[in-house]
């Protein structure tokens, strides 16, 4: 194994170390102050906030994109005994699906924080810190290659979530939150017994105690578990479960709505803006890699699944009255797209879904944070309350028109670029799942486009709109960095895609072996 | 017996702790009869009488008393556990037994002698000896139970507790008989190996005598069928009192059960005992589980909650190798931080020792009380195995264990058990935090001695759930002191 003296140090704390668990840091510092304060408040999750991005960038700036294969993860690893009784190891890396996600997830964070400043939010303080631990838990699991530590950072994540619903949502925030919770804990508890298992597996048939994914991708998917056609099969379902109610896949998406609707603000775009997409990170990490066989063998249920998502939640979408719930609806179908093209098993769509991921972060994060600017103002999500408010504020409409059209997939924003590689990569793997696929596509620019009519456009017929006032300033700064990035990465999306090829690449051939059952 | 007449120095020393606590015990007693002024005194004397013991207890291990007691790390793990329990309890006790003027010696006195009969029990290499150091621990406890015996709910809770611990205690002595009259020795050493196949297998009257014996010690670890006194006694009893009997005498009684069946079974459980420790795994997990999704009322909450967790040691049990023995002691180990921590902040945040403590009391406690609130939070979730805490470290250990031994069936049903669990223990959590409080508490009259309890175990379950090597190191330890 590499040694850890080769990682690079700062401030005495390797880099990927430092990026998990400087926002609690802040946190912790937050533990000292009083509620009241707001401006101390601010200033340190600003300053949080800020460095973990800025860190997050550096990473991005010492990787190196041009390594393939698991290698890919050597430069940057961090790899220490934890728990050494067991083979359980502090082990993290990245490579470039997960750092094009990591800097979501700090780029998020800080927007979140930023846009947070500019609407009324009680117990500051609490909000906060949840932000900040929920941070640490989101890029844990990100960079974490040891099974163990990533069950333990998964599970982090959890519980500031559970607080930000339950503490700061609307009024079925507390049945909302419960739901969220139990719907994750049942995935990943049968992850945890599959993790165990197969560390079992591991050792009996290599001799070796370890959890390290490192270790476990190659000896697995080169068959050298030797794993019966039912026992792989069980163990990606353990893992695919515990990803697909993340994500959340139809059947198992139920929670999502009542989550997003009772979340606030900010929770709703975290949770639309990278929670979901440690779903499908999940898939492409744990599942596929560990089984490609039976990935490969239930691929056909997967994608009618899929299938079944993308059009049901457009559909469900489009009957929606009140906006966060249409939005949350429209996640579970674009969600399903990109679960599609992870399972369609080519570099073009697993590119595309990567791209997707990015995208659908930033587009549904801003749809929910301007939703979450009206709604601040008015108190009201239902669409029959608006109408017309572009002429009061039409700065917040501009940007609503830029998601939507992004959300949608018009050529020259972000989205189009996810969705197009995905429909073509799909298309290469299977006609008939494209033509469904693009059905849900053209559904969804219908009901997005109704949203922003039925809202924006029109004569304004609520008396109650007239005093309507614009986005402020710091909601203003929390939306715009998101918003450039929509556009620049829709005029310019090949630095992702020159990031993550390699990682792709990696996947998309360790899923081909197929002759492990 | 002549052994028990020629006692050295090294004889003593082995069971120098326990001397010194029932010492200290009966000190307190009579400093309260006649010095009553010096009650205030009283907690920082026993804290200060359990760091001796701890330091006495530091003694190289061996066989004493002519090998009717064998103090190894085994032991020495079960003491720290011991004294710590003890020294929380009375941590978290002062305060409240202040306000009642309920600050007798004799309730310092009650824990540390419990304490010292619960050591002893482990320390036991002779079934009689185990047998002494029960009946210390527990009549002990019958008398805490009913520390507030004006109370009908203390005085059933200690009728209740008695008659049943009653009960146990001659199934265990029935148990000993047996043993004895099929093998004509109580000594462990004896019977080493008796159960290891060949005749122990085929002699039904010993495989009885043991079966009383492992009940004896299921009705202390309040597993299912043994757990119906559990309940009423956790809710009639002082909750600092109950902080401890729910949680060192269970290990102790784990840790016996453990001593007994791998003494007698170096090689493996055989046929009737494996699934018969499932069963009681099974049934403890389902039943505690399920039922304490139906209570309203904190502490017997808390007492469902506890025959669940002792559910998920007895999959350790039933797991029966060296893996799941150390994963039993770091799951006991959490336990005793997490429980402990969750029945001292259930008694600072609830009305008082003599009103009930109906969960709606947390309602908004989150605001009003966030130190005692935080601490509960944790727990609960200690409780449910979430990382990064301590609970989760035990649950990981006994599973794994349980899983690389083939029992898939077992870690399944601890699995489910551990995601219905999250349904009560996280409902404490939102009544805390998520809902408008019912009720005004006057401010809180943090005491230090409460306070360093609550830093203390709050520390013990978040620096052993992220760093948990020293702990596996002891129990490692302890479960290689095992007679192989």
């Amino acid at each position: 194994m590499l040694d850890s003296s080769t990682s690079i140090q700062w401030l005495g704390a390797d880099i990927l170390t430092t990026l998990v668990f400087l926002p609690s840091l802040g946190a912790l510092v937050l533990l000292f102050l009083s509620n009241e304060a707001k401006n101390a408040i601010r200033a340190v999750a600003l300053v949080t906030s800020g460095a973990t991005l800025a860190v997050s960038v550096a990473v991005l700036a010492k990787f190196n994109p041009a390594v393939a294969g698991l290698e890919a993860f050597r430069p940057l690893l961090v790899d220490r005994p934890w728990i050494p009784r067991f083979g359980i190891r502090y082990l993290l890396g990245v490579d470039g699906i997960s750092l094009v996600l990591v800097v979501l997830t700090t780029l998020l964070t800080l927007c979140v924080l930023i846009f947070s400043f500019g609407q009324t939010i009680p117990k500051l303080r609490g909000y906060v810190a949840a932000f900040l631990v929920l941070e640490t838990g989101m890029i844990g699991s990100l960079v974490a290659l040891d099974a163990v530590l990533f069950y333990v950072f998964w599970e982090v994540m959890l519980i500031p979530m559970y607080f930000i619903i339950g503490i700061w949502g609307g009024k079925r925030r507390i049945y909302a939150t419960m739901k969220f919770v139990l719907f994750t804990l049942a995935g990943s508890l049968l992850m945890f017994v599959a993790i165990l298992f197969a560390s079992g597996v591991h050792a009996r048939t290599t001799g070796i105690l370890s959890f390290s994914l490192l270790e476990w991708i190659p000896a697995a998917s080169s068959g050298a578990w030797g794993l019966t056609a039912a026992q792989s099969g069980l163990l990606f379902w353990a893992f695919a479960v515990a990803f697909l109610v993340k994500v959340p896949l139809w059947p198992l998406h139920t929670w999502l709505p009542d989550a997003h609707v009772e979340a606030p603000t900010g929770g709703s775009i975290i949770l639309a803006g990278v929670l979901l997409k440690l779903g499908t990170y999940g898939l492409l990490r744990f599942a596929i890699p560990l089984f490609p066989g039976a990935a490969a063998r239930y691929t056909p249920l997967i994608a009618v699944l899929a299938l079944v998502g993308v059009v049901y939640g457009a559909w469900v979408a489009a009957a929606q009255k009140d906006m966060k719930k249409l939005v949350a609806y429209s996640s579970v179908s674009h969600l399903a797209l990109v679960v599609l093209g992870i399972f369609a098993g080519n570099v073009t769509a697993v590119s595309g879904a990567v791209m997707q991921m990015v995208g659908h972060g930033l587009t549904t994060g801003l749809l929910f944070l301007l939703v979450g600017v009206l709604y601040e103002r008015r108190h009201t999500r239902e669409m029959a309350d608006y109408g017309g408010v572009a002429s009061q504020v039409p700065v917040t409409t501009t940007l609503f028109v830029i998601a939507v059209l992004g959300s949608v997939g018009l050529p020259g924003l972000n989205g189009f670029v996810g969705e197009f590689l995905i429909l073509a990569g799909v298309f290469k793997a299977n006609v008939a799942w494209a033509a469904v696929a693009a059905t849900g596509l053209i559904l969804g620019a219908i009901y997005l486009l109704t949203l922003v009519q039925k809202v924006f456009w029109g004569p304004n017929r609520v008396k109650a709109n007239l005093g309507l006032t614009d986005i402020n300033g710091w909601e203003f700064a929390g939306a715009f960095p998101m918003i450039v990035l929509v556009v620049v990465l829709g005029v310019w999306p090949q630095p992702v895609l020159d990031l993550v090829r390699n990682s792709v690449e990696t996947v998309v051939q360790i899923a081909a072996v197929r002759m492990v059952p | 017996m002549s052994g028990f007449l020629h006692v050295s120095p090294a004889d003593l020393a082995t069971v120098g702790p326990e001397i010194v606590l029932c010492l200290l015990g009966m000190a307190l007693v009579l400093l309260d009869a006649f010095a009553k002024g010096l009650r205030p005194a009283f907690p920082y004397v026993t804290l200060g009488g359990l760091a001796l013991a701890n330091f006495l207890g530091g003694y190289a291990p061996g066989s004493a008393f002519a090998g009717a007691i064998e103090g190894s790390e085994l032991t020495r793990f079960v003491d720290l556990l011991a004294l710590a329990a003890v020294a929380l309890a009375t941590l978290g006790a002062d305060a409240l037994l202040t306000r009642h003027k309920r600050n007798q010696g004799e309730f310092y006195a009650l824990l540390l002698w419990s304490a010292s009969g619960l050591m002893l029990m482990v320390k036991g290499n002779d079934l009689l000896v185990v047998f002494l150091g029960l009946e210390l621990m527990s009549i002990a406890l019958y008398v805490l139970a009913t520390w507030y015996r004006e109370l009908p709910e203390a005085a059933e809770a200690g009728m209740k507790y008695f008659l049943m611990g009653a009960l146990a205690s001659t199934f265990f002595l029935y148990g000993i008989a047996t043993v004895y009259g099929r093998l004509g020795s109580t000594r462990l050493t004896a019977l080493k190996g008796s159960l290891a196949g060949g005749e122990g297998f085929s002699d039904p009257m010993l495989q009885v005598g043991l079966l009383a014996i492992v009940a004896a010690l299921a009705f202390k670890i309040a597993l299912v069928p043994f757990h119906s006194w559990a309940p009423d006694v956790y809710q009639g009893m002082t909750t600092p009192a109950v902080a401890f009997l729910s949680t060192a005498p269970k290990a102790a009684a784990v840790v016996v059960a453990v001593k007994v069946l791998a003494t007698l079974a170096p090689s493996g459980l055989g046929e009737p005992w494996r699934p018969l420790l499932s069963v009681l795994a099974i049934l403890s997990i389902l039943f505690g589980n399920v039922v304490a999704l139906a209570q309203r009322d904190l502490k017997r909450m808390l007492a469902y909650s506890g025959i669940a967790q002792m559910g998920y040691v007895a999959i350790g049990l039933a797991t029966f190798d060296g893996a799941a023995f150390e994963g039993i002691l770091v799951f006991l180990a959490g336990y005793l931080a997490t429980n402990i921590a969750a029945f001292l902040a259930v008694a600072a945040l609830s009305n008082g020792e003599t009103e009930p403590h109906p969960l709606a009391d947390l309602a908004g406690m989150g605001r009003q009380r966030p130190f005692a609130a935080s601490v509960l939070t944790l727990a609960m979730l200690s409780l449910t195995g979430l990382p990064p805490t301590v609970g989760f470290i035990g649950k990981l250990l006994v599973f794994r264990a349980a899983i690389d031994a083939g029992l898939m069936t077992l870690a399944l049903v601890g699995i489910f058990g551990s995601l219905v669990s999250a349904g009560y223990y996280l409902r404490v959590v939102y009544t805390l935090w998520m809902k408008e409080p019912s009720r005004e508490v006057a401010a809180p009259e943090e005491d230090v001695l409460s306070g360093a309890a609550y830093i203390l175990v709050a520390a013990a379950m978040l620096v052993l759930g992220v760093l948990p090597r020293p702990l596996l190191d002891l129990a490692r330890a302890a479960i290689q002191s095992l007679p192989h």
